[in-house]
């Protein structure tokens, strides 16, 4: 497994305002192969996702990437782990708004020793045309290509994706799972996703459906659909 | 990746290039300001150090009673001492001014041209660079001393009369009304011989130890040297002498010829007890001739008898007048040991002795400027770190705004540090930037010698090479980037340090005093306190802007109060017309004259000695409103020494009497009403009897007309109209500076609360755009995110004026240390009025701006935050 998740669970607040968000997940997923998390709100999925990607804290339980044990890391480790191994995808994108589309590629570019190769990348990603204007330039798809593009400049091992085509409409979200979907034949990447989108579950090797803290649902998708069919989006 | 980052700073600086402009102009005067006033302190003092050195500045001077002797002068000078005979004659010129004539010097205080050349011949004079400015006197133009026409040859400098005050007791210099000059000797002499000069000649050395004494060895050596009577040649001294140091030549005298005439009856007694003893044997053998029991015989032996007792009684007189002629040697010893002790001051030729170190006259500009230095020194720090904490408010409000990016890119395994050092760069760039025009500027030719100027304009010193100390340039440079790196460092690495989710959320971390309890108060009232709430730290910048302008402004009205006060104090406080400071008094006070007695002691203040006046008056003396105790140890201080020395009634005050090497400690009885001078108020009969003065002693005379006091007998003469001029010197003086402190001030007030409070509006424009939605209109968006600023202007200015006052009270009196004077600060309500008003002016104008920037938020403004 290059991810195992064993029974991690997380709260929030004390007292009369502790809420348990985790309650006992555990999982694991092969690398190479894309996973959904689905789940009403506030059923944790986010929350799940942040601990894997080390943003969040774990009350108790293991998380094991590639091998490595990355709950209760101290922050400067955390951070190395991130820069090593990790990709994250944002809904609101979250690029610098002064810099272009290939500077804020630029920006991760620099983290890693073995980036991929930028213009192929932008190339990739479509974005090659666009790649000198800054993101209140383009259109919500294409800042999430350019968001997309620097997580991937690093080539992560994982790569975590919150809601990436919640800001985007139907025709754009299509076109972004597309190119998730290429990227991840064309660079064996690991990829986990959270939606709240119903479709996006069908084109994916394995769904987990969280529902109030605990998996409420587990199963590897036999039949995925490529991006391009899938429908109601 | 910083060499991405960096293109996003140089666009971070474009976008922003308005409000970094600003700061940047405000931290360039700063440095421009810190840097040229440093500079040319740098450059005065040690210019005016080195121009000392180069011209032999003595070490000290002293005044002597009649010129030293060629033997007095050689066994001081035989000692590796350098000597030079620095007289003077003062004369009274055209336009009421004092010029005072001194010969060429040879060795010590020599004078440095400023252009021309030394008198070297006949009716040639150099005068001295101030007088001549103020008098318009040029290389080639004429002066007429003495009624007589001399050519100006050269215009030039002396370090001895760096500040060139007429008397020592002057409290500021005056050059349209006092000047010094150079002639050849003979001229000199030939001056001297017209005897029109204001006063006798004055006898001064000026001496350089060459290390081979102390001060105080060689004034131990000339209190030595006493003077004859029969040198005095001016003929008020001699008058003076006759009545005053000459009765003990006198009694001396009267001593002598009572011993020489005790010992002339001793010697002749003693002659006639030798002859007794012949009278004796002659009356025996005269007996023996006549027959016994005879009555010739009889008669004979009563005779005989008669001799005989006669001869006892001449023999016992005789030892009698032995005793005589011993008391009268004891008399003689003791009284030459009483005289010895209480003649010794008047006998000694010595009047003055004065370190140069003690020397009003000597080092002045440059000891003027030192604090100077370490007030700009602090003021560069201080005004610094306000603008790069205006910087980091922005950067802060940056980072707020760059919240989820910043998470984001943390999420990506971007390290915190990596992100400080970007956001460091702005504000380091900006410092440097500014620090360096700054100091460029303040090293150009508007710089350092216009901030000269004004010492120039006071001090007589020659043109000084400018100096560009390397310290100055680490400090201009190295400081502002440094204190912008501190300040920044700390609040923007707390401001990164939330966690990853915090800053992807942009999760507003609220402090508790925002959540405070606000009871039933009204919806706005209650908006406008969270509002401040949530701003408290553009708040808090706001009032520490205002608190720093506030400091600048205070200490150019201190200095503007304190100048006018002495003004002022001038016109109100002198009753007496004249003031005659005598030199030889006469036997009795002119009539319409007030006897007063003057002694100068010397106390500390701040590092420097000052001159303190000991007046003996009489309690009904009507120049000075002063109810003085008898007694030798009550005194009653003027309000200039209460506040200099921060004395009160029941304080004792100790003065040292210098040239006595003796401390006087006096009991304060009461502080009187008086700025002008330096003075401490004494019954005069009290101050005769603890200098030991005679009865009807007295050495000022006060007048409120003018006196037929010959020129000869005065040391100088006072006139009211003269002192309230030249108290009026320090308003002029000053006015430049005052001008352009509160210029700075008010700039520095104007730009940070702008730049501040558009902060506060900036961050809050999501808010705003919102209310606009909701459907508020401009006035009550006003209301609620501008008006509340108004308590927070208002509880800052009841903060920071008083307390910027007392703060600049507390360290005004050390910059101007060196200055004899009154230091009345106090303002009147009518000015703290002035001051809260403009500040609520400012505030409106200001208010008044960002209403406009109010008005240019969109409603869609909520969009473009959420994308």
């Amino acid at each position: 497994m290059y991810l195992e998740v064993k029974d991690i669970k997380k709260s929030y607040g004390k007292d009369g305002s502790y809420v348990q968000v985790l309650k006992g997940i555990t999982t694991g997923l092969e690398k190479g192969k894309m996973c959904v998390i689905q789940g009403t709100s506030g059923s944790g999925k986010s929350t799940f996702l942040n601990c894997i990607g080390g943003l969040d804290t774990l009350d108790s339980g293991s998380i094991k990437v590639d091998g490595k044990e990355i709950a209760n890391l101290k922050p400067a480790t955390l951070s190395d782990y991130r820069r090593d191994y990790l990709g994250f995808i944002f809904q609101f994108y979250n690029l610098v708004p002064n810099l272009t589309v290939k500077e804020n590629i630029q920006v991760c570019q620099y983290l890693t020793k073995e980036p991929l190769n930028i213009d192929e990348l932008l190339d990739t990603l479509g974005l090659t045309e666009h790649q000198n204007k800054f993101p209140s330039q383009l259109s919500g798809g294409q800042q999430q290509r350019c968001a997309i593009a620097r997580a991937l400049i690093k080539n992560p091992k994982l790569l975590l994706l919150d809601e990436p085509t919640g800001a985007l409409d139907s025709k754009t979200s299509r076109d972004i799972l597309i190119l998730l979907e290429k990227i991840n034949q064309k660079y064996g990447t690991t990829m986990l996703l959270v939606t709240h989108n119903n479709s996006i579950k069908n084109m994916v090797h394995k769904v987990i459906i969280i529902k109030d803290g605990q998996i409420h649902k587990e199963y590897e998708n036999e039949t995925r659909v490529p991006a391009a069919e899938l429908e109601d989006l | 990746m910083q060499k991405i980052l960096r293109k996003r700073v140089v666009r971070d600086l474009k976008e922003n290039f308005l409000r970094y402009l600003a700061l940047g102009l405000l931290i360039i005067l700063g440095m421009y300001l810190v840097v040229s006033i440093i500079g040319a302190a740098d450059t005065i003092i040690d210019g005016t150090r080195q121009m000392a050195e180069q011209n032999q500045c003595e070490d000290g001077q002293f005044g002597t009673f009649v010129p030293l002797s060629n033997q007095e002068k050689e066994e001081i000078t035989n000692q590796g001492i350098t000597l030079e005979e620095m007289f003077y004659l003062d004369f009274s010129m055209e336009d009421d001014s004092t010029l005072r004539v001194f010969s060429n010097r040879q060795e010590i205080n020599l004078i440095a041209l400023e252009e021309g050349k030394l008198a070297e011949k006949e009716n040639e004079v150099v005068l001295e660079k101030r007088y001549a400015e103020e008098h318009s006197y040029k290389v080639g133009d004429s002066i007429t001393i003495a009624d007589k026409e001399y050519k100006i040859t050269g215009i030039g400098t002396t370090p001895d009369y760096e500040a060139p005050y007429k008397e020592f007791s002057d409290s500021s210099v005056d050059s349209s009304q006092f000047g010094v000059a150079f002639l050849t000797e003979d001229d000199y002499e030939r001056l001297k011989s017209t005897e029109k000069s204001e006063k006798t000649e004055s006898y001064y050395y000026a001496y350089r130890l060459n290390g081979k004494m102390t001060d105080e060895e060689l004034k131990e050596q000339i209190k030595e040297f006493e003077f004859s009577a029969e040198e005095i040649e001016d003929v008020y001294f001699q008058e003076y002498w006759d009545r005053t140091g000459g009765k003990k030549e006198e009694l001396q005298e009267g001593i002598t010829e009572l011993n020489d005439g005790g010992e002339e009856l001793r010697n002749g007694l003693s002659e006639l007890t030798e002859h007794n003893q012949e009278l004796t044997d002659a009356a025996e053998q005269l007996l023996a001739v006549y027959p016994q029991g005879t009555q010739a015989g009889q008669a004979a032996n009563n005779f005989v008898k008669s001799l005989k007792e006669y001869a006892d009684g001449v023999e016992k007189v005789a030892d009698g007048s032995k005793e005589l002629s011993e008391g009268i040697n004891e008399l003689d010893e003791q009284t030459n040991e009483l005289m010895d002790e209480y003649f010794e001051i008047e006998l000694s030729n010595l009047t003055m002795f004065l370190k140069a170190e003690d020397n009003l006259r000597i080092g002045a500009a440059g000891d003027d400027q030192i604090i100077n230095k370490l007030g700009g020194l602090i003021a560069g720090v201080v005004v610094m770190i306000l603008f790069t904490y205006v910087i980091s408010v922005f950067v802060i409000h940056g980072i707020e705004k760059e919240s989820s990016v910043i998470g984001a890119l943390y999420a990506l395994g971007v390290k915190r540090k990596d992100l400080i050092w970007h956001y460091l760069q702005l504000p380091v760039i900006v410092t440097v930037l500014a620090g360096l025009v700054g100091t460029g500027i303040a090293f150009s030719s508007i710089g350092i010698p216009v901030q000269m100027q004004d010492c120039y304009d006071y001090f007589s010193i020659s043109k000084l090479q400018v100096r560009y100390p390397a310290y100055l340039m680490v400090y201009s440079v190295i400081m502002p980037p440094v204190v912008a790196l501190l300040v920044n460092y700390f609040v923007i690495r707390k401001s990164l340090s939330k966690t990853v989710l915090s800053l992807l959320k942009e999760e507003k971390k609220e402090s508790k005093i925002s959540n405070v309890d606000l009871g039933n108060m009204g919806f706005i009232r209650r908006f406008q306190i969270r509002q401040m709430l949530r701003e408290v730290r553009t708040g808090f910048t706001v009032i520490f802007g205002m608190f720093i302008s506030l400091l600048i402004l205070m200490l150019g009205l201190d200095c503007y109060v304190m100048c006018s006060h002495i003004k002022t104090a001038a016109e109100t406080d002198t009753k007496f017309e004249y003031m005659y400071t005598y030199k030889y008094p006469e036997e009795q006070v002119l009539e319409g004259g007030e006897e007063a007695f003057a002694k100068t002691l010397k106390r500390e203040a701040y590092g420097y000695n000052l001159d303190v006046t000991l007046l003996g008056i009489r309690k009904e003396n009507p120049y000075f409103e002063v109810k003085t105790e008898k007694g030798e140890n009550k005194v009653v201080v003027t309000s200039s020494v209460a506040e200099k020395y921060k004395l009160g009634v029941g304080d004792d005050i100790v003065l040292k009497d210098e040239e006595e090497g003796r401390n006087y400690a006096f009991t304060i009885t009461d502080v009187v009403e008086y700025s002008t001078g330096f003075y401490v108020f004494m019954d005069i009969e009290s101050m005769r009897e603890l200098f030991e003065e005679a009865d009807d002693y007295y050495n000022v005379v006060f007048s409120d007309k003018e006196l037929d006091i010959p020129a000869g007998r005065l040391y100088s003469t006072t006139n009211r109209e003269e002192l309230v001029q030249s108290s009026g010197i320090f308003v002029d003086m000053m006015m430049s500076m005052i001008i352009m402190m509160t210029s700075v001030a008010i700039l520095i007030f104007c730009v940070v609360m702008y730049l501040m409070m558009k902060v506060m509006v900036d961050r809050s424009a999501f808010g705003i755009s919102l209310v606009k939605i909701f459907g508020y209109r401009p006035g009550e968006i006003r209301k609620l995110y501008l008006n509340g600023n108004f308590y927070t202007i208002l509880v800052g200015a009841a903060v920071s004026v008083p307390l910027s006052k007392k703060v600049m009270d507390l360290l005004y009196p050390y910059m101007v240390a060196n200055v004899a004077c009154g230091m009345n600060l106090d303002f009147g309500w009518k000015l703290y009025v002035a001051i809260f008003a403009a500040i609520i002016v400012v505030y409106l104008i200001i208010n008044q701006l960002l209403v406009y920037r109010i008005n240019k938020i969109v409603p869609a403004e909520v969009l473009k935050n959420r994308e």
